[in-house]
């Protein structure tokens, strides 16, 4: 039976040291070891040109999918624009209805957990999203809900020593999400349940579902 | 061609969003070949690395719109082509099936650059790398085959150096093993 590389032969398989720095005792082992790592097939690999037309056959076919195309658009978040016709007595209602949330918001403060939400006209909830990060000099949040774009949604240092807060208008559904830490660093919310982002890497997004009654964990 | 194939990743992912899919074309053509190599050692032949290839590619422009770093388009297809890897050869071992033989893209004995014995030698290498796990011969063939560095590795595949290592180290362990007669 064959007994396993002694360490100090992996450490040359691994290009950390040479055959010279071997003890003597183990130059066979190590030559024998590069021998067989020497033997792998590094020759190139070209596919041919044929697979770019495949590809882009595949991907007409599926862009022109009604049921693909019916589900990229429920799934791409989208802004609507709300045209709202107001007589001048309702102003006043709407004054005193605006008067009697705020009461209530400021009456009830909400608990820093994240994110929260509270709930604008049908298809929009706003959320809340806070993040814990002293040092960070900038803080953003992308998720399905502003296409992962980095930019769109900065978050502001909310006086706290090193917390980060922004409310967005997110639109109802399941959102995937993660902040964005000086603009390199991803960072799941550590408030809420997270996910593989399903493309391997060990990368996570975390998770939150926005319904009609507020934003609420997974 | 032109300006147009000069364009970066992002900005080519971002067109192809915006409704331009014909442009999704330049990233075919531009990582086609990048990583064959690496999905024809995982898969031991070159057409199911095709296949591979070909699946990466229409399921990155299936979920194009989840890739939050256009930018890094390729790193995200790599891990959409790995996990296809993966997947295909978790399929073969539910069935029984060992990976495909190795085809004449490797090692043939007519490869000019070596002997008859080296061409040999090739192929029992190449056999028993269908004898690892997939994890140790990912680990492999990222190492010896692409040439990556440990920390490269663990930035493409998410593992931490240390257990890239304890993968590689039983590697070398069976593959010593496995072709004693050829060493």
């Amino acid at each position: 039976m064959t007994t396993g590389y002694h360490p100090l032969v992996k450490r040359l398989l691994d290009g950390e040291l040479s055959l010279a720095e071997l003890p003597p005792e183990l130059q066979v082992e190590g030559e024998e070891a590069l021998r067989l790592v020497g033997a792998v097939d590094r020759a190139p690999v070209t596919l041919p040109a044929a697979l770019e037309a495949r590809v882009m056959e595949t991907v007409r076919r599926h862009a022109a999918s009604p049921a693909r195309r019916a589900w990229r658009w429920l799934a791409t978040p989208r802004e609507l624009e709300l045209r709202v016709r107001v007589r001048p007595w309702s102003l006043w209602a709407g004054a005193l209805a605006a008067a009697a949330a705020l009461a209530l918001l400021v009456s009830r403060a909400p608990e820093p957990s994240t994110p929260q939400a509270r709930i604008v006209p049908r298809d929009r909830v706003y959320v809340r999203f806070v993040l814990f990060a002293p040092g960070a000099r900038r803080v953003t949040v992308a998720g399905t809900f502003n296409e992962w774009d980095q930019n769109a949604a900065p978050l502001v240092s909310a006086g706290s020593k090193g917390v980060w807060t922004t409310t967005l208008a997110v639109p109802l559904g399941q959102h995937q999400y993660a902040f964005v830490v000086d603009g390199r660093r991803w960072v799941i919310d550590p408030a809420q349940p997270a996910v593989d982002d399903g493309f391997g890497g060990g990368r996570r997004n975390s998770m939150v579902a926005v319904t009609a009654q507020g934003a609420r964990t997974l | 061609m032109g300006l147009r194939d000069e364009a970066t990743d992002g900005e080519i992912v971002r067109a192809v969003l915006a409704g331009d899919r014909e442009r999704y074309a330049v990233l075919v053509r531009r990582y086609r070949d990048r990583y064959a190599r690496y999905a024809a050692r995982m898969l031991g032949s070159r057409d199911a690395a095709e296949d591979a290839v070909q699946d990466a590619f229409v399921r990155a422009f299936d979920h194009l719109a989840d890739c939050r770093e256009p930018d890094n388009f390729a790193g995200w297809l790599f891990l959409i082509l790995r996990n296809r890897c993966f997947a295909e050869q978790r399929r073969r071992t539910r069935e029984g099936r060992p990976l495909e033989a190795h085809d004449e893209a490797f090692a043939g004995p007519e490869r000019p650059d070596g002997t008859v014995e080296q061409a040999e030698r090739m192929r029992a290498l190449e056999r028993a790398l269908g004898d690892l796990t997939p994890e140790q011969r990912e680990v492999f063939v990222l190492k010896h085959v692409e040439g990556l560095p440990y920390e490269e590795i663990s930035r493409l595949t998410g593992a931490t150096v240390a257990s890239l290592k304890m993968r590689m180290h039983r590697a070398y362990d069976r593959l010593r093993e496995l072709l004693k007669e050829h060493v």
